[in-house]
């Protein structure tokens, strides 16, 4: 290896990378979004290997068939994988003690094939625990709609 | 593969937390210490890959400002936005191709000017995942430690254990960032929790460096001294992390599988003399054990409890210290091939393990390691 | 190792427009797979492997195929992400070329995207230059004046498009007829963007002038859209198809980026429209394809020109006449879909211009042509051998790449 590089400070500048994005959710995402709005957990099943999608999939990648089947799911599922979270992610993409941990939970819905994450009520997860989805059908925004899930029972 | 392809000469930066100087000055390094290993100059280049990230480089087509510092000026260059041993396989396919006869693949980021894991949350679906503000690679490897956990019984001990033993490997690697000489799993459970079971020292630290590595096909590479070679590739994408299994890497499972048919591997713990794999997280080596054959589907805890993958095992793995030593994004993998080589050649000095004439390396790329590349090379 | 053939037997567009407000990056990209799977009559399980690649700062995801492979019948197989810039697509394509002539997979599928309504493309652009801008702030520059002359592609435009019209002798009129030529090519092209039938010279020429001698009607549109090829051995293409069409070379060539001088006007050691790299990789390419003479052997061109003046301009760099002939060459008529050497009967980048799949539309195009699946716009002559270019980092990256009815030797 040759000589490392030298030691005095390099000058540095601080550029923010931070533009504004407009992605397109899709329809089939919008459907979810707009399902969820009246109260309804909509997920898309691949008419070929029955596999339920939620959040909604297009297209089912093991059969590449449009999954244009709509169910609408229990607010009930499973927990799939769970973290205690000690952290959480700042804007500057460092990792900052959060003064009260919470839990972050994939739950898999009763009926569903695929996962969502989100946070889990209460300071006890463990997998296979029943859960339920906390809708809030009249929330501003859409990310709001499905806002944690809780234990059951 | 039999003879088609060998690495010929390779070097990696030191790993720094902040190098303190430019990118292009990292690639200048690594680019000319590999063509001085190799006993070639710039001119002998036919192609050029290198393994750079937009979102890491905080800028649009990062390659191009490369182009002087990777010795690509007027040649054939190309970029492959994933780990170094993903543009590697994109250099061998070059050179198979019978177009191009001495390749060079560079890979670069430096930690110190991205905002730590942000480039990670930009990877997940943005229609969803990426606004809820919860998933990153972090959170992400903490659900699969969880998932894996769950249907393995591995302990959080066990998986210190496998951060501990790589941590005291480091020691021995002059270029590691991060060593710990005579860690234990206390140590690593002492560490400042982030996402349980997810610890400080569970996580291989972001850092700043580049390395490079001079690929030859087999007519280039007969010159060569002491070549290594390629025995076989593969590769595969997995679903998205909220889509699949998570308890085990089915893509790293594909990989190994169409690469140890090249190779001729069929009984890969005994025929495969060291493992240098791509643990981002400590959990991921346990799995990366079962995934690669060297043990029986969820006995990962138990291999690792049986000492085999000690530097004094019969089938070390990451002697260099791995990931947890130094974990350049876009360069870890590559990083991984070269001291699987050094390895097979003998080269490695301090951590150089005992009588290594197959070597396994492996790369990945994407949350939960989505995507994996598995080699395997060897000397004569 | 024996060296593969290779062989293009598929291609598939996406619808291209400004806007898709109905379907995700992910769906879009579908739309042009799952054409190109129907094209090539193969199913996801016949793929060995996948290459892909767009500019990710457009749209602001990182790695877009980690959640969009699924779509595209990826799952479990190897992706391999190239990324190039404006060069992105003709990039993939090439890493198509050597998956396949490795021999180490069989079938592949190459996929090149943009979704600019998701993002901001200028400001994308604009990043190209951020880290030169940074260090111009550190030398005592007025932000003011990089600002003003930052590195958006019009900015690197109008200086070569004046450089090569003093070097070549191309005036303002030669632009407007390139301009309306490759629009209403354009109108014949189902999957282009802006579509102009009719469009006369005298109406680009009354269009806004942006910044001399660029006019709004010399420059390509913001497009949404995707493309898919797929590549295989030789062997396997003579039975997927009778008229495969064969890809006898790929080059591409790196110069020194020219982002150091102001907007791109060049340092002193790189003149924007000199385009040497160009040059390079195009005789590189036809040395490979075994082409001495591509001006005899060459019956069709596809350049990559989102502005007018770069469709000249890369004619000649491709050697495919001499310097400063072209303009004459296109006063000729050779340059029209009936012509001795078409140009752009696809429309052009000029008429559609989804980023990353651009590149990538040029050898599709040229594919497309051999294979006669062009139906209106199929150029008169029959098309044997067709060269596809593409452009982009800082004025800097040039892809080649020679396609023929006939493999190579
Ligand atoms: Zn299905």
């Amino acid at each position: 290896m040759g000589a490392k590089a030298a030691k005095d400070p390099v000058p540095r500048v601080s550029i923010p990378l931070n533009p504004v994005f407009g992605w397109t959710v899709g329809n089939w995402m919008e459907n979810f979004f707009d399902g969820m709005k009246e109260g309804k957990i909509l997920g898309s099943r691949c008419p070929d290997c029955g596999r339920v999608f939620l959040p909604p999939r297009m297209i089912c990648e093991r059969c590449f068939a449009k999954a244009d089947e709509w169910v609408e799911l229990p607010a009930t599922g499973t927990v799939q994988a769970c973290t205690e979270a000690a952290v959480k992610v700042a804007e500057n993409g460092d990792m900052v003690d959060l003064e009260n941990p919470e839990i972050i939970a994939m739950v898999k819905h009763d009926g569903a094939d695929t996962c969502i994450t989100a946070r889990l009520e209460g300071a006890d997860a463990s997998i296979g625990m029943r859960v339920e989805a906390v809708l809030n059908p009249g929330a501003e925004n859409v990310l709001d709609l499905l806002a944690a899930y809780r234990p059951m029972g | 593969m039999e003879k088609e392809a060998a690495i010929i000469g390779y070097a990696q930066t030191p790993y720094e937390a902040d190098s303190n100087c430019s990118r292009e000055l990292l690639v200048l390094q690594a680019t000319r210490a590999a063509l001085e290993a190799a006993g070639l100059k710039r001119e002998d280049l036919d192609t050029i890959v290198t393994a750079n990230n937009d979102y890491l480089d905080g800028r649009t087509i990062s390659n191009m400002r490369l182009v002087e510092p990777a010795g690509s000026w007027r040649k054939n260059e190309s970029k492959v936005e994933m780990d170094g041993a993903f543009a590697l396989l994109y250099a061998l396919t070059r050179i198979l191709s019978g177009d191009h006869d001495i390749a060079l693949v560079v890979a670069e980021s430096q930690a110190s000017v991205y905002g730590g894991i942000l480039p990670g949350i930009m990877m997940l679906d943005p229609t969803f995942d990426r606004q809820r503000w919860l998933l990153n690679e972090v959170s992400g490897a903490a659900l699969q430690a969880s998932a894996y956990m769950d249907a393995s019984g591995v302990s959080e001990e066990q998986i210190a254990g496998v951060a501990a033993k790589n941590l005291d490997n480091a020691a021995g690697n002059p270029l590691a960032l991060r060593s710990l000489p005579g860690a234990d799993a206390a140590k690593v459970m002492a560490s400042r929790p982030l996402y349980s079971p997810i610890r400080d020292l569970m996580m291989a630290p972001l850092c700043d460096g580049a390395c490079a590595l001079v690929l030859a096909s087999g007519k280039a590479a007969a010159k060569a001294e002491k070549p290594v070679w390629i025995k076989g590739v593969g590769f595969a994408h997995d679903s998205y992390l909220t889509e699949r299994p998570l308890e085990s890497m089915n893509s790293l499972k594909l990989a190994a599988g169409s690469c140890y048919a090249q190779a001729g591997i069929e009984d890969a713990a005994s025929q495969i003399d060291l493992a240098e794999v791509h643990e981002r997280f400590a959990h991921e080596e346990l799995m990366s054990y079962e995934a690669l054959g060297f043990c029986g589907p969820l006995q990962g805890g138990a291999f690792f409890d049986s000492g085999a993958t000690r530097m004094d095992g019969k089938l070390p793995v990451n002697a260099s210290g791995g990931a947890m030593g130094a974990n350049v994004d876009c360069g870890a993998g590559l990083a991984r091939v070269i001291e699987a080589a050094m390895q097979v050649r003998g080269d490695a000095g301090k951590h150089q393990a005992k009588g290594v004439k197959t070597a396994l390396a492996h790369g990945q790329t994407g949350i939960c390691a989505q995507e994996n590349i598995v080699y395997v090379l060897g000397g004569e | 190792m024996a060296r593969n053939e290779v062989a293009v037997v598929g291609v598939g567009l996406s619808k291209h427009v400004s806007k898709r407000r109905d379907v995700n990056m992910a769906e879009l990209v579908w739309e042009a797979v799952s054409a190109c799977y129907e094209d090539a009559g193969l199913k996801p399980r016949d793929i060995d492997a996948f290459a892909t690649g767009n500019m990710p700062a457009f749209e602001g995801v990182n790695v877009p195929e980690e959640w969009g492979a699924g779509h595209w019948g990826a799952y479990g197989k190897p992706v391999l992400r190239i990324t190039t810039g404006g060069t992105t697509g003709g990039s993939v394509a090439h890493g198509g070329y050597y998956l396949v002539g490795s021999g180490l997979y069989d079938t592949v599928m190459t996929i090149a995207f943009e979704k600019q309504s998701d993002g901001n493309s200028t400001m994308g652009l604009n990043t190209v230059a951020l880290a030169d801008a940074a260090a111009q702030l550190q030398l005592g520059v007025d932000p003011a004046f990089i600002a003003a002359f930052g590195g958006g592609a019009v900015g690197v435009a109008v200086y070569q498009a004046s450089s090569y019209m003093k070097s070549s002798g191309c005036t303002t009129h030669h632009l407007d007829k390139v301009a309306a030529l490759c629009r209403n090519n354009a109108a014949l092209n189902p999957c282009s963007h802006l579509k102009q039938p009719g469009l006369t010279p005298e109406e680009v020429a009354k269009t806004t002038l942006l910044q001399y001698p660029i006019r709004f009607g010399h420059v390509c549109p913001a497009t949404d859209g995707a493309c898919a090829m797929l590549f295989t051995t030789g062997e396997k293409a003579r039975k997927l198809t009778s008229k495969p069409a064969y890809v006898l070379s790929v080059a591409s060539c790196s110069d020194e980026a020219a982002l150091v001088g102001i907007a791109g006007s060049g340092t002193t050691n790189v003149d924007p429209c000199e385009q040497e790299s160009c040059k390079l990789a195009a005789a590189r390419a036809y040395e490979l394809a075994g082409i001495s003479d591509p001006r005899g052997e060459i019956d069709l061109a596809e350049p990559y020109s989102p502005f007018a003046h770069q469709m000249l301009m890369f004619y000649e760099r491709l050697l495919l006449c001499d310097e400063g002939e072209a303009p004459s060459i296109l006063d000729s008529g050779s340059m029209n879909l009936d012509g001795e050497l078409p140009v752009c009967p696809s429309g052009g980048v000029i008429s559609t211009n989804a980023i990353g799949a651009s590149a990538m539309e040029r050898i599709a195009e040229c594919a497309m042509q051999i294979m006669g699946k062009c139906g209106e716009r199929q150029v008169k002559k029959e098309v044997h051998k067709a060269v596809a270019h593409g452009w982009g980092g800082a004025v800097n990256l040039n892809v080649v790449a020679v396609l023929s009815d006939t493999p190579r030797r």
